[in-house]
């Protein structure tokens, strides 16, 4: 018969025996900017895509409603600052 | 909770079985598995210095199985040894381990 190994901890519970209830989570939304200032976009592209308002809509510009915000013209993208500490997302048509 | 079961067969220990695990605290901090472990570890080895055929061993998940293979002194001297090393472990640990 061969020695035994000193395993001191030969008759503890060993580690990752035990199952856990966690270890699940969901995909990323993916949420944030999709157009970038000055950027230019069509009428209906989004700009933002965000959980509650991060940002608002600013000019030609709307909220959806799961608070996307969206260009309602074709025009050049402008992230703006709104008050002491809110910001907007607008778009300004090109001037022809 | 350890299980240590000791056979005998006419005041002679024939085998003795170490099953289970301590759960006095968590892997690496468990102060009354590392006593068992170094308590019959030691023994084993030690009777195998003496002599390799004396006894076989079984290790697994669920603990350790001894047989012992002969009668002699020095074995079941050492065996005795641990059994009562074992004993005085119960009295201080009686939650966690058991000899019966």
């Amino acid at each position: 018969m061969k020695f035994l190994k000193l395993e001191i901890q030969f008759f503890a519970h060993k580690k990752g025996q035990s199952s856990t209830s966690n270890g699940r989570d969901s995909a990323g939304r993916r949420l944030g900017a999709k157009a970038s200032d000055g950027e230019f976009v069509t009428a209906g592209s989004i700009l933002y895509r965000q959980r509650g308002t991060k940002i608002y809509p600013g000019n030609n510009a709307k909220r959806g409603n799961d608070d996307t915000i969206y260009a309602t013209v074709d025009g050049i993208v402008k992230f703006e600052r709104v008050g002491k500490d809110k910001k907007c997302a607008s778009v300004y048509p090109v001037a022809e | 909770m350890i299980t240590v079961k000791v056979e005998k067969k006419n005041q002679i220990f024939t085998s003795v079985q170490i099953l289970g695990h301590a759960m006095y605290d968590e892997y690496g901090k468990d102060i009354v598995c590392s006593a068992v472990s170094s308590i019959v570890i030691t023994t084993v080895n030690a009777i195998l210095s003496f002599d390799n055929k004396s006894i076989s061993y079984l290790s697994s998940q669920k603990g350790l199985s001894i047989k012992i293979q002969k009668e002699d002194r020095i074995t079941q001297t050492l065996i005795r040894n641990m059994i009562r090393m074992l004993k005085e472990l119960e009295t201080k640990y009686k939650d966690y381990i058991l000899v019966k």
